[in-house]
């Protein structure tokens, strides 16, 4: 069990053994596939015709939609060449079907029927129509588990659509599936209605997807933070067709904006899933030190993984820095002034960025 | 000593379907009530012929369920091997026992691992802390155990299994 836990090499035998359980899962799944297909066969000619009906109507205001769009994404690419701004995260999909769901209570997982043999890799963003699922956090064959947002163990990062205020978006401890905002200021503009989209700055999911919908914001006079909640868009226990989404290379390569983290000072990895949480310093108090001690043990796995997966690339633009700060050795205050003085001129991008967020705290 | 093995496909075969009800979906609401089938199929064998299926069984029986639900490694290992432990020990007192009083004790060791791999989860952070109503999952499987014993007995005896 330990040994599963710290090291690697048991996932190989795990990954070996898959190939007996697959049929099992594939067997279990025929009571779903076989109503499913009677629901297919058995139906009516006049339902079919309404479903045709509803379908084409649908399927206009999507392509009205869409022809905004267009004019949008130009409009967007424009001005992010004004910017000379990095290009989002928009991929391509290919689709899977949910064939299982977690027997065990405290967790919320689901395994998809694709695998290592359809090119699933670890940490892969799960879509369904309406929203972000979760991510693939074990690959097995020719099946996956995916873990959902909603799970008390992931954070996701995200974003107010309406104003771009950040967070993340935990899943919640109870027994209703849902989200919580977790270190959010009294003072944040949140409202209940608000639309939270994946703000990309994990690094794991796609930009501007809809993750949830805030449900209920409690401002508590006791409480440092304020308690929002929200509810996932996506159909997390009805859905059965789910998206898995395969980033552009190119575009992940361009992601990173080291400029911002000269600031940071050399020998420490920027941080992105905590960005959302310099509003810290906007509150004042000792009370919130004490918090922020705590943050980094919860979020430790997903921030862990994060860090993990982005080494390469921050590294590559640390070592810049790195030499940078070397030619200008004499004149090092000036090297740090110019450093916070590009980190300003990046504002637009990252209004809130303070240097040191508390990943500092990481264990 | 023990006389020769006869019959072992309906061993594996029964705790194949064991596997299959353990992993069949259920509804939101019913999530709680899922029997231990692969534990109680244990147990039943366990008690019935303990030469032949004994703790080392029970392991792999137990790895298989980890790999097949993605929990830790070992997890189920540990408890089934702990439970074919007990059963042994209690193997022959068990055999005497009326129906009620085996589904008393059914309960008690499907419990027993239920909040034993509830335990090492929390201690390993896989798993938030939350409601302890996952041991209706005990009950629901000491309400199954009479069915389930009589069936399997049934193939026991039908197919000569020892």
């Amino acid at each position: 069990m330990f040994a599963d836990r710290r090291y690697d090499y048991l996932d190989r035998f795990r990954f070996t053994v898959a190939y007996l359980s697959t049929p099992i899962y594939w067997v279990a799944d025929i009571p779903t596939r076989v109503s499913l297909w009677i629901d297919d066969v058995f139906v009516s000619q006049r339902d079919l015709i309404e479903e045709n009906a509803q379908l084409r109507q649908e399927l206009l205001f999507a392509q009205r939609e869409l022809q905004l769009l267009a004019g949008l994404a130009s409009e967007n690419s424009r001005l992010r060449d004004l910017q000379a701004a990095s290009q989002t995260v928009q991929g391509r999909a290919v689709t899977a079907e949910i064939i299982n769901v977690s027997n065990d209570p405290g967790a919320r997982r689901v395994l998809i029927n694709r695998g290592a043999h359809n090119g699933v890799f670890e940490g892969q963003a799960v879509l369904d129509a309406h929203g972000l699922m979760g991510q693939v956090v074990e690959v097995l064959p020719f099946t996956s588990w995916v873990l959902l947002i909603t799970d008390s163990r992931h954070g996701t990062p995200v974003q107010v659509n309406r104003n771009g205020e950040r967070a993340i978006a935990r899943g919640s401890r109870s027994d209703v599936a849902g989200l919580e905002l977790e270190f959010v200021p009294d003072t944040a503009d949140i409202v209940v209605g608000d639309l939270l989209v994946s703000s990309g700055l994990g690094q794991r999911f796609p930009k501007d997807y809809p993750v949830a919908e805030v449900t209920s914001v409690v401002h508590d006079p006791g409480q440092a933070f304020a308690v929002i909640r929200a509810r996932p868009l996506a159909q997390m226990d009805r859905t059965r067709h789910v998206m898995l989404v395969i980033p552009d290379d190119e575009v992940i390569s361009s992601v990173p904006v080291p400029d911002d983290f000269l600031g940071a000072g050399p020998g420490e990895l920027p941080v992105t899933e905590e960005v959302s949480e310099p509003t810290v310093s906007t509150n004042s108090g000792n009370d919130i030190e004490a918090e922020r001690d705590t943050v980094p043990d919860d979020n430790a796995l997903l921030v862990r993984d994060a860090d993990e997966q982005e080494t390469d690339m921050p590294t590559a633009g640390q070592q810049s820095a790195d030499t940078e700060a070397a030619v200008t050795d004499s004149v090092n205050t000036e090297g740090t002034e110019t450093a916070v003085e590009s980190a300003e001129a990046d504002e637009t991008v990252m209004p809130e960025e303070d240097g040191p967020g508390p990943g500092e705290d990481l264990p | 000593m023990t006389p020769r093995a006869n019959g072992i496909w309906v061993i594996i075969l029964s705790f194949l379907v064991a596997y299959l009800l353990e992993i069949v979906p259920f509804p939101e609401w019913a999530m709680h009530y899922r029997p231990a089938w692969v534990a109680m199929v244990l147990i039943y064998w366990v008690m019935a012929i303990p030469y032949r299926v004994g703790i080392a069984t029970a392991w792999f029986a137990g790895a298989f369920l980890d790999i097949l639900e993605g929990s830790l490694l070992g997890m189920n290992a540990l408890t089934f091997a702990l439970l074919a432990y007990i059963t042994l020990s209690l193997h022959q007192r068990l055999r005497m026992f009326s129906a009620l009083q085996q589904s008393g004790m059914i309960l008690a060791l499907v419990g027993l691992s239920m909040m034993l791999s509830y335990w090492i989860k929390i201690g390993l952070e896989e798993s938030s802390e939350g409601s302890l109503l996952f041991l209706l999952g005990a009950l629901s499987s000491a309400f199954i155990w009479p069915w389930l014993f009589v069936m399997l007995r049934h193939l026991r005896r039908g197919f000569d299994v020892h």
